[in-house]
């Protein structure tokens, strides 16, 4: 039997009592002593060596009745410092939540008075939780509200023994802590694969938008919505949703666009199957692509038939009985959870998890239906267009000073050198504005010529966020075919390596350049403008000069 | 009334059905002690709601003195 202790400041002995049943219980020294116990490295406690300690603290008490906020909250620093300092790595700490009950309270002055000690003392609960991975909230507060105060408390007990909590809460707290103990013990479940019709909404996603499903703000479809909120509160907790649903994939898609009152996006999935093939078949898929194993599967689904089955073929997976009344389904899943899946504490990784999940399966998704780089570009439907450079000096000089990875000179320059070079007739500036399906991403490029003597690319720099879309190959070849049209016949061009532009070290080459010098620092090129071959990539130039 | 008071006692105590009856004295059971004997009053009170002063429950030593007094 695991060893627990319950320690308050009213008397709980006789909830220690009740868990002798099920545990190896502290023999507390009294009660209102719970420091004390905690704090003396020689207290009786520390020889018990229990795996967890219970704290079910009475606010009103551990206040020692004081109603005003700032001496409330002086006391309780004290009492949680105290506390902190005297805590163990190696034990559990369930602290209650605080709910403040005393004779005097309906008298206080303003009744929000009493929200705000609690609040205080909340706040340091939430503290200690956050720094210590071996605190955990006993949930005193929500037996209290659930039963309600009348049937919680006792005044008679109070005055004859100390004991503030009635039979029936002391009943309650010894099932939570049963409850508690056996979640920090078991190995949750990892993963809730879920049906669609008739379990996140009623009717059909077939009969969409012809006939109605039920799922709305009132009457059954709020039963639905319901549940999805339930279920979305589930993934944030770190449980991995799936779908194993027998429709077509785009009448799915479309309730999931286009119901005003889905709750649920597909962005939640970890993993989904919305086919007509068998569902054991679609759950082993989706385990191998979540790469995890059977046993952490629970499968949701409202048809007996599909239960049996996964019963039957997958007996791994646990298959809980779907409610006969939706109305009883938020319930039903509130139990599931806490059945398969509540864990002792949620980390943010939980959170986190399910996002690299979706994420993974989008990247997959591309890799499979963009066949080839040459479609996936043609399918981002890219269009550059040459602007006049005098009108954006400032953005020109922005883009060749900042510019480090795609620059193939990384020549600086002040605004009067450029102002001067966008005048020189002998020189050439072309500017580029870059758009594609998902927007316009501004003036990214520019590339400037100088034509003394053979024309020469001097500059060359795009921004990287344009990169690797071969949009470099359609600006290249369009100022190639403006000098052609001016008559020019060869140009040449550079490159000079620095740290950071070693992706455009073999640009030139790629293009079909013929490499005529190399040495240590770069290299040169030339090409013919009549002769040269033409270059794939798929770009639409609009030009207006 | 009488079976209703003698089964709150056992839930009280936790002892098996028949352990208690109207004549079981606190001194007769181990699990009766001055604890319990706080728990019984509070949810004969409430359940009964009835009322039983200081003086009276300092009083009470059995079953009997509890049938006698709701």
């Amino acid at each position: 039997m695991e060893k627990i202790a319950l320690l308050s400041n009213v008397n709980v002995n006789f909830v220690s009592r009740k868990l002798k049943r099920s545990f190896e219980v502290y023999e507390t020294e009294g009660y209102g002593n719970e420091l004390g116990v905690l704090l003396d490295p020689g207290s009786s406690l520390k020889w018990f060596e229990p795996k967890a300690v219970f704290l079910l603290m009475d606010l009103a008490e551990l206040l020692e009745h004081e109603c005003r906020p700032e001496k409330g909250g002086e006391i309780l620093d004290g009492w949680f410092d105290s506390l902190e300092s005297a805590m163990e790595e190696k034990t559990l700490y369930f602290v209650s939540d605080g709910y403040l009950f005393s004779e005097e309270r309906d008298v206080l002055s303003c009744a929000l008075t009493a929200f705000q000690l609690e609040n205080l003392y909340q706040e340091r609960l939430q503290g200690l939780f956050e720094r210590h991975g071996n605190v955990r909230v006993f949930p005193l507060r929500r037996l209290i509200t659930g039963l309600g105060e009348e049937r919680c408390f006792s005044w008679k007990t109070w005055y004859l023994g100390k004991i503030l909590f009635s039979n029936e809460l002391q009943d309650c707290i010894a099932q939570t802590v049963e409850k508690l103990m056996e979640t920090e013990i078991r190995v949750p479940k990892k993963v809730l694969v879920l049906d669609l019709d008739n379990t996140l909404w009623g009717g059909l996603a077939g009969d969409y938008p012809a006939a109605e499903l039920e799922l709305s703000e009132d009457r059954r479809g709020l039963y639905y919505k319901n549940a999805q909120r339930v279920i979305l509160k589930m993934k944030e907790a770190g449980v991995l949703l799936c779908i194993a649903s027998k429709n077509n994939e785009e009448d799915v898609r479309r309730v999931f666009r286009e119901h005003p009152h889905m709750v649920l996006s597909l962005e939640d999935f970890a993993a989904y199957r919305i086919n007509w093939e068998p569902k054991d078949l679609n759950i082993r898929e989706m385990a191998e692509e979540l790469n995890l194993g059977l046993d952490s599967f629970v499968f949701w689904d409202d048809q007996p038939a599909e239960q049996a089955l996964i019963r039957e073929l997958i007996p791994e997976v646990e298959v809980p009985k779907f409610p006969e009344d939706p109305g009883e389904m938020c319930g039903a899943l509130r139990k599931l959870y806490d059945d398969f899946f509540r864990k002792p504490r949620v980390t943010r990784e939980d959170l986190e998890k399910t996002a690299a999940y979706a994420q993974n399966r989008e990247r997959k998704k591309l890799e499979g239906s963009v066949r080839n780089f040459q479609e996936y570009l043609r399918n981002l439907k890219l269009c550059a267009e040459r602007v006049d450079a005098a009108g954006h000096i400032d953005r020109l000089l922005q883009l060749l000073n900042k510019t480090n990875q795609f620059n193939l000179t990384t020549t600086r320059y002040d605004l009067a050198e450029l102002e001067k070079r966008v005048r020189d007739p002998e020189q050439r500036v072309y500017l580029y504005r870059v758009e594609d399906r998902f927007g316009d991403y501004g003036l990214v490029a520019a590339l400037m010529v100088d034509l003394h003597d053979v024309p020469a690319i001097t500059d060359f720099v795009m921004s990287c966020r344009v990169m690797g879309k071969r949009v470099e190959y359609a600006i290249v070849s369009d100022v190639e075919e403006a000098l052609r049209k001016e008559g020019k016949k060869e140009l040449c061009a550079s490159y000079l390596r620095t740290a950071k532009n070693a992706p455009v070290k073999d640009l030139f080459e790629q293009m079909g350049y013929e490499l005529t010098a190399e040495e240590e620092g770069g290299k040169r090129y030339r090409i013919s403008l009549q002769e040269r071959e033409p270059r794939e990539y798929f770009v639409t130039m609009k030009n207006d000069g | 009334m009488k079976e209703k008071i003698i089964e709150i006692i056992t839930k009280i105590l936790q002892v098996p059905e028949g352990t208690v009856t109207e004549n079981t004295l606190a001194e007769d059971l181990d699990e009766w002690d001055s604890l319990a004997q706080v728990m019984i009053i509070g949810e004969l009170e409430k359940t009964f709601q009835i009322h039983i002063s200081m003086e009276q429950a300092m009083e009470i030593k059995g079953v009997a003195d509890f049938l006698r007094l709701i």
